[in-house]
């Protein structure tokens, strides 16, 4: 296995007029807790995507631990899309069996440790759920299985506060079982910035600014200014 | 500023400094004014990365800086303690007052302050304290 999570070189992709992503040169070693920040419209998700193996490049090389992105890579990676949603008529334990059964590497007892953790009723079926109540269970099936990569879009949006608190708890778990490598995007960043190993900044699809978290604090200060700093006037929640 | 508690410890974190030199100054003062005893055992890296929602590797970072001012000590398999010599701890705030002092005296002689200008301010405040 190679020390490197993920590498991206010179990697470009258009939709149409929009250039989503443009000569974008990222390198994320194992082990990190990375957050990738910035306005919407930054390319994060598509980013993700890539790495999930759902958009292909224009241009570029794309390696995720190692291989190129696809079914194979997907194995060890656990995606949370942005404003993921789950089958309405699964409760949360019908949810654990079916991940179970088709998720690589997924941990019911974990599934189920996090759930009473974060108060998240068994019986409870998805389409009955605050959205608070489904992020907690998206994360859940992202979080409770043992692969080295996990990707969180968005975990946070339009969620409350005590959800928010349960999922970073829950993530903090995870992150001290070691060696995990965690992708993060969010607009709620003073909740989650003490998490981050080192941060990546994108605007317009390029790479802003990277760095280790607390050499950037030094620097410039806390990674809500840095994003307030690069894009002053921009589109911000 | 957040204020996060962990067991005994309280730590106060400002998000636009490094947060590792925040926990390895707001431990030692613990450790000088003596609300965590000599030979006492710290939390796990674990524990106090999730107590203050903070990555395990600046804990980390944090532990091994302590370490290397001999603050702290690891036991194989044990976990890590405060140490036990009253000498290192002595030494750590000496160190530390050399440091503040060093400080002050910098920033007095960049406004324009003498050596005897310098005694001289700080004889008349102790004389205000001991007024008040």
């Amino acid at each position: 296995m190679t020390d490197i999570a993920v590498a991206c070189k010179q990697v470009s992709k258009r939709y149409g007029a929009k250039t989503a992503l443009d000569h974008l040169d990222i390198t994320i070693p194992r082990g990190h807790v990375v957050g990738v920040l910035g306005p919407n419209g930054a390319g994060k998700s598509t980013f993700f995507r890539m790495l999930a193996g759902l958009v292909q490049p224009d241009a570029g090389v794309v390696e995720v631990l190692g291989q190129r992105p696809g079914w194979r890579a997907n194995e060890n990676i656990a995606y949370l899309p942005d404003r993921a949603r789950w089958y309405p008529d699964h409760t949360t334990e019908q949810a654990f069996q079916w991940a179970e059964r088709f998720l690589p590497a997924f941990d019911r007892a974990v599934a189920e440790r996090l759930a009473s953790l974060m108060q998240l009723d068994l019986t409870l079926q998805a389409g009955g759920m605050s959205r608070g109540q489904e992020a907690r269970l998206m994360l859940i099936l992202c979080v409770a299985r043992r692969v080295p990569l996990i990707i969180l879009d968005e975990p946070f949006s339009g969620i409350d506060v005590v959800s928010r608190e349960q999922i970073v708890d829950a993530l903090m778990e995870h992150i001290c079982d070691g060696d995990k490598t965690v992708l993060i995007s969010t607009h709620e960043i003073h909740e989650v910035e003490a998490l981050f190993d080192s941060v990546i900044f994108l605007g317009d699809g390029r790479l802003q600014l990277a760095g280790e978290a607390d050499a950037l604090r030094r620097q410039y200060g806390s990674m809500r200014e840095i994003v307030k700093r690069l894009h002053l006037g921009g589109e911000q929640q | 500023m957040d204020e996060r508690q962990v067991g005994a410890l309280r730590f106060q974190l400002d998000l636009s400094q490094p947060i590792y030199e925040q926990i390895v100054e707001q431990m030692s003062r613990a450790i000088l004014r003596g609300d965590i005893g000599l030979g006492e055992k710290i939390p796990s890296v674990r524990e106090l990365a999730q107590g203050l929602r903070v990555t395990p590797n600046t804990v980390m970072h944090a532990y091994q800086e302590m370490e290397r001012q001999g603050l702290t000590e690891t036991r194989r398999g044990q976990g890590t303690f405060i140490t036990s010599s009253r000498q290192r701890v002595e030494a750590f705030r000496q160190q530390e007052a050399h440091r503040v002092v060093t400080e002050f005296l910098a920033k007095m002689r960049s406004l324009g302050f003498t050596e005897a200008e310098i005694i001289e301010q700080l004889r008349s405040r102790r004389q205000e304290e001991e007024m008040q």
